[in-house]
């Protein structure tokens, strides 16, 4: 006991320390739980909402017909697993879709944690089938939303042979945006990751700090015959019991903001995937616990981490090399690699070697100013900004890669939205989408449209989607590619973005001239403006130039666009629809004419105004998440700064009182440690400037394309570096402001060098 | 009495305005509101049976049920046990001659189960499957009689009083012809079976004397059988008092041509029981619950799977005992059904079924 309370007694000195270190552990563990839980919670969600349309079957009328519920029992009574699915645009809840959880019942058991449907049907979007109908009766004779019915086949195995007169098709449900939502995730990821390293940082920095100043004690202790092997287990259990004792409100901390920032969350991701994503259920403890214990653990304690600690505290001595060369080949690397796991390695091997640089240079450049000082105030004023910044290495690197991360996340979220809302408005140009009925004859409604004399020329397109093989030189078959033939050519398109193109690109286009590829086939298949593309539409290969390559994000398909007056007679067509601006004419007028021609009773038709409302609302949401956890990194990296700078300050506050014992006025000794501070932090902010737009270009033009296919415009954000530099001027103030009251308050004797880690004076 | 579960698609039918609570054992004790504007109607002594309106359903009360149980045989004469059941639960009650709602609405007035088991050789299958009312995967009909729910059903053959009933579950089926024989037997007061001192209770009648064959099929083996069977018609709004904890109900064909269908219903502290003497000869007559002994032998705290039944009036005093085998089946309420052989005062078959003893 005795032993213990003589260890112990340094917290009951420095009450601030233990309280600093508390903090730290729990506001870390907090924003990794938050993260963590928010993406880990995400991701199980995206899963589950993915498995819940992908790969399903439907069963439709030979027809052509819709299906009704007379199909659905008759299916049923021939032994057929089949369950309704009931789609009806909400004017309210936007899309809703009416299932029947009883009929549900002979789908696969296994497959049950991963449908939405079974359980409690709270709406979201998930009603039972009687509410989605009478929501869709209610609808009727307002426009042409009223519900569409599908019915979903269990599996291959689905019961008896399916009866005549039914036929099996695809089932997929909305738009495949899933790879934004893994894009979205994999940005949440890389983020939780550098939370957790820059927690790490910060912990070991101030739990070092810590150790420095006990190095006396635990001197003193060994000369009386505790054994080190003895200090050091106490010292274990001693951050063990402090961990434990922080880490369990850090993480009720860090679940309490997921909540909080989770319903929003929630709703974002829900809206943008119609299914539920966010599953928001009890995350366990356990991962968060054993995580940050492990983190606290190995950032106070590890002996291997201890050569990369003392480099960065040494760093000045010379050993600048071996980090320069590791920065230029993450650097290489981050340009030449070809694989993701590579590119996270550069990221790591820059990142590391930065951590170790930043310091370094800080004080080589205040040394060599220092040199050519004439004036001894700003001469002492280098030196001591080069002892600062070796002694305040680690969180000052933490605070580079918090600002680091923080431009290049905000940079990457401010790009990502105006691309996608870009892209939104080029895909949702037309008012409206008409699916064109299974069996329905497009070409009638073409004719009828272009009849309409209110209907402003080149509002409107048709749009087939169908597959064509790919050709390679010598006349082999190649992979599929998606075909997406749209005919005329028209106003609703020739705004698109493209990324290169040849002159007058839309014209050659609706001429027949060529065909425009979208990014994720010309990157793949390395094709370019100008080349030409052989391609299998029907059973006749068909040369087509490449006249753009256009931006399409959200899948990993290659795609060509080309007039579908290129399409050649037995191509064949997978899906069609026509999208449509009536302008002057009412959209009742289009509708009721093609169920006419098409005779049919219903048509599916979207409001692209909707969904395009709905999917920038969603994205702002989205976003504001991100920014907010950023930002929060942030803070817990300059409060770090602050509390370390204040504490390391402090130590040193008897060698700044000198300045006053030699001589100069108490104002200007301020004002000299003013200068100091805020050296210190603008030039770790300068030196986070570079990486964090390195960290954006690796995330928007490398690990992107990689991932997904597509790459995001690159962009970088000088207001936004502007309002870092402020923040870093505001923290610098803030550790001068701290001092002046050191330096009135009354001087005590110095601390022994040897205390505070290093002799340097 | 006769087995119910009702039925507790209650968490999946959320949302629904006319949903009651579940209480007591499958919720069978829900009680129906008098003050509603087409009430829940609840049987009571005097009410009667009418035939064949009874074999349909009845949409003003809240649970119904069709239940059939068979002690058959293959060819081999290895016994082989069955049973076919289908449940309909009322979640809001229509008058008998109202106008069924419009199937394109996809109502949600009453939902249905069915239940299919076949025990054999001390293995037992089970299948269970769900439907709503009103949309036509399910239903019933008195005139002809037919119960269905997707391909399971039973229908009438021809007009002379024979019945089909086909079942096929993931990788067995069976496929049935019923010769009925005899006039339905009512139980309790004239068809009205108490389930409590306090007035519960159902109407409640049976055919006691079908001659079943067919063919069952358990994989890829199709095994010819014959034997009896014993069908139950059921119907309430509130079926147990509040605090019974569930039955132990059962239906023997004794070698001598008598047939004996007792119950008992567990309370805290006791039983309520009651059944019906039917004689080879003579009308059937009711048990009153001082008539009636039924003992478990193994027990209490799981399934017992031997008993003793005594009628002492009638000289009766059975050990009826169930097979080697686990015969639970595992729906959404997992209950005890199976086959039994008879010995003591009288030998026979039979059918038992034990709820409300937890898993």
């Amino acid at each position: 006991m005795t032993l213990l309370a003589a260890l112990f007694s340094h917290y009951r000195r420095h009450p601030l320390q233990l309280l600093a270190l508390a903090t730290m552990i729990v506001l870390a563990t907090m924003l990794w739980t938050g993260v963590h839980h928010l993406t880990s919670q995400a991701r199980a969600s995206l899963d589950q909402s993915e498995s819940a349309v992908a790969e399903r079957q439907q069963v439709t009328r030979a027809d052509g017909e819709p299906v009704s519920v007379r199909d659905f029992v008759a299916l049923r009574r021939a032994g057929l697993c089949v369950m309704p699915w009931l789609e009806v645009a909400s004017p309210g809840a936007g899309r809703i879709v009416g299932v029947d959880p009883l009929a549900a019942a002979c789908f696969d058991r296994s497959a049950k944690d991963n449908e939405p449907w079974r359980g409690e049907l709270d709406g979201a979007p998930f009603v039972d089938i009687s509410e989605a109908a009478g929501l869709a009766i209610g609808q009727k004779g307002q426009k042409d939303s009223q519900g569409v019915l599908s019915l979903l086949l269990s599996g291959p195995d689905s019961g008896s042979a399916l009866p005549s007169g039914y036929r099996i098709a695809p089932f997929t449900v909305g738009p495949d945006t899933g790879e934004l939502g893994e894009s979205f995730l994999l940005n949440l990821d890389a983020l939780g990751m550098l939370v957790l390293l820059i927690s790490a940082l910060l912990l070991r920095s101030v739990y070092l700090l810590g150790l420095a100043q006990r190095r006396d004690s635990f001197a003193l202790l060994h000369r009386f015959g505790v054994p080190g092997r003895q200090i050091n287990r106490l010292l274990l259990l001693e951050i063990m019991v402090l961990a434990l004792v922080c880490i369990v409100p850090g993480v009720w901390l860090g679940r309490w903001l997921a909540t909080g920032l989770g319903s929003g969350f929630g709703r974002a991701l829900e809206g943008l995937f119609d299914t539920p994503l966010y599953a928001g259920q009890d995350g366990g403890w356990l991962v968060p616990v054993a995580t940050m214990l492990a983190v606290v653990l190995v950032a106070c304690l590890a002996d291997v981490l201890r050569p990369l600690a003392r480099r960065l505290s040494v760093a000045g001595r010379g050993q600048s090399l071996l980090p320069a060369l590791v920065l230029l080949a993450g650097i290489a690397l981050s340009v030449w690699a070809s694989a993701l796991a590579w590119l996270f390695v550069a990221v790591a091997m820059v990142f590391v070697a930065a951590g170790i640089l930043a310091p370094f240079l800080i004080a080589r450049l205040a040394d060599w100013r220092a040199g050519g000082e004439e004036d001894p105030l700003s001469r002492w004023r280098h030196r001591e900004l080069s002892v600062l910044a070796r002694r305040l290495a680690l969180p000052l690197v933490a605070l580079q890669f918090a600002m680091a991360m923080v431009l290049a996340v905000q940079a990457l979220v401010t790009t990502f939205e105006s691309t996608f809302d870009q892209w939104l408005v080029q895909r949702l140009e037309a008012d409206y989408y008409i699916e064109v009925p299974e069996g329905a004859d497009a070409s009638l409604a073409v004719d009828w449209l272009s009849g309409q004399q209110e209907l402003a020329a080149g509002l409107w397109h048709r749009v087939i989607r169908g597959q064509a093989t790919l050709m390679n030189s010598v006349g082999e078959s190649g992979p599929v590619v998606d075909v997406f033939a749209l005919g005329p050519i028209g106003p609703l398109v020739t705004g698109w973005q493209l990324f290169e193109s040849v002159g007058a690109p839309w014209q050659s286009l609706a001429e027949g001239q060529g065909l425009m590829v979208n990014e994720q086939l010309a990157r793949r298949q390395g094709v370019t403006v100008g080349d030409t593309l052989s391609l299998k539409l029907g059973h006749k290969a068909i040369d087509f130039p490449v006249l753009a390559v256009y931006p399409d994000y959200g899948r990993p398909a290659g795609e060509i666009l080309i007039p579908a007056s290129a399409l050649p007679t037995d191509f064949e067509t997978g899906f069609q629809s026509l999208s449509i601006s009536p302008g002057t004419l009412s959209m009742e007028t289009v509708t009721s004419g093609l169920k006419q021609i098409w005779d049919v009773e219903q048509l599916t038709v979207r409001d692209n105004r909707a969904i395009e409302s709905l999917a920038s609302a969603i994205f702002d949401q989205t976003f504001l998440l991100t920014r907010a956890m950023t930002v929060l990194t942030l803070i817990l990296a300059a409060i770090a700064l602050l509390l370390m700078g204040w504490v390391f300050f402090s130590t040193r506050a008897w060698y700044f009182r000198l300045l006053v014992v030699w001589g100069l006025p108490r104002r200007q000794a301020a004002t000299q440690l003013t200068r100091l501070s805020l050296s210190l932090t603008s030039a770790i902010a300068l030196l986070a400037l570079p990486l964090g737009v390195w960290l954006t270009w690796i995330l928007v033009h490398r690990i992107n394309p990689l991932a997904f296919g597509w790459s995001l415009p690159m962009a970088v954000y000088p207001r936004f570096w502007l309002e870092l530099g402020v923040l870093s001027v505001l923290v610098g103030l803030s550790i001068a402001v701290l001092m002046r009251r050191q330096l009135n308050s009354p001087a005590s004797a110095p601390e022994s060098a040897s205390a505070l880690s290093g002799g340097e004076r | 009495m006769k087995r119910l579960f009702w039925l507790v698609l209650l968490p999946v039918l959320a949302g629904c305005p006319e949903q009651q609570e579940p209480a007591g054992f499958a919720g069978l004790a829900g009680v129906a509101d008098p003050e509603a504007e087409v009430p829940f109607l609840q049987p009571g002594p005097g009410d009667r049976l009418s035939f064949p309106a009874d074999f349909g359903p009845h949409p003003q009360h809240r649970i119904e049920w069709w239940y059939l149980t068979a002690n058959l045989e293959t060819a081999e004469g290895d016994p082989l046990g069955l049973q076919w059941t289908q449940f309909r639960q009322a979640i809001k009650p229509r008058l008998a001659d109202a106008v069924p709602p419009d199937s394109g609405g996809w109502p949600l007035e009453a939902a249905w189960m069915a239940h299919a088991a076949v025990s054999f050789n001390g293995q037992h299958y089970f299948a269970e499957k769900l439907a709503r009312g009103d949309v036509g995967h399910a239903g019933a009909n008195a005139e002809p009689p037919a119960v269905w729910l997707d391909d399971w059903q039973l229908s009438e053959l021809s007009g002379n009083g024979t019945w089909r009933l086909q079942v096929s579950a993931d990788n067995w089926s069976y496929d049935l012809s019923l010769q009925i024989n005899g006039e339905p037997v009512a139980h309790g007061d004239q068809g009205f079976s108490a389930k409590s001192a306090s007035g519960e209770g159902s109407m409640y009648f049976s055919l006691v004397d079908i001659q079943i064959e067919g063919t069952v099929t358990l994989g890829d083996r199709t095994l010819a059988v014959s034997g009896k069977g014993w069908f139950d018609r059921e119907w309430s709004s509130q079926f147990l008092k509040t605090g019974q904890q569930g039955w132990d109900w059962f239906a023997l064909h004794l070698e001598s041509g008598d047939k004996l269908m007792a119950f008992q219903l567990r309370e805290e502290g006791g039983a309520f029981r009651s059944g019906t003497w039917i004689p080879a000869r003579g009308e059937p007559v009711a048990l009153t619950p001082g008539q009636l002994r039924m003992t478990p032998i193994s027990g209490p705290d799981s399934y017992p799977r031997q008993w003793q039944l005594e009628v002492p009036d009638y000289g009766v005093s059975l050990k009826v005992s169930a097979p080697a085998g686990d015969y639970r089946n595992t729906g959404l309420y997992p209950y005890w059904e199976s086959p039994v052989a008879v010995s003591g005062s009288h030998s026979g078959v039979g059918y038992m079924e034990l709820t409300g003893y937890g898993n």
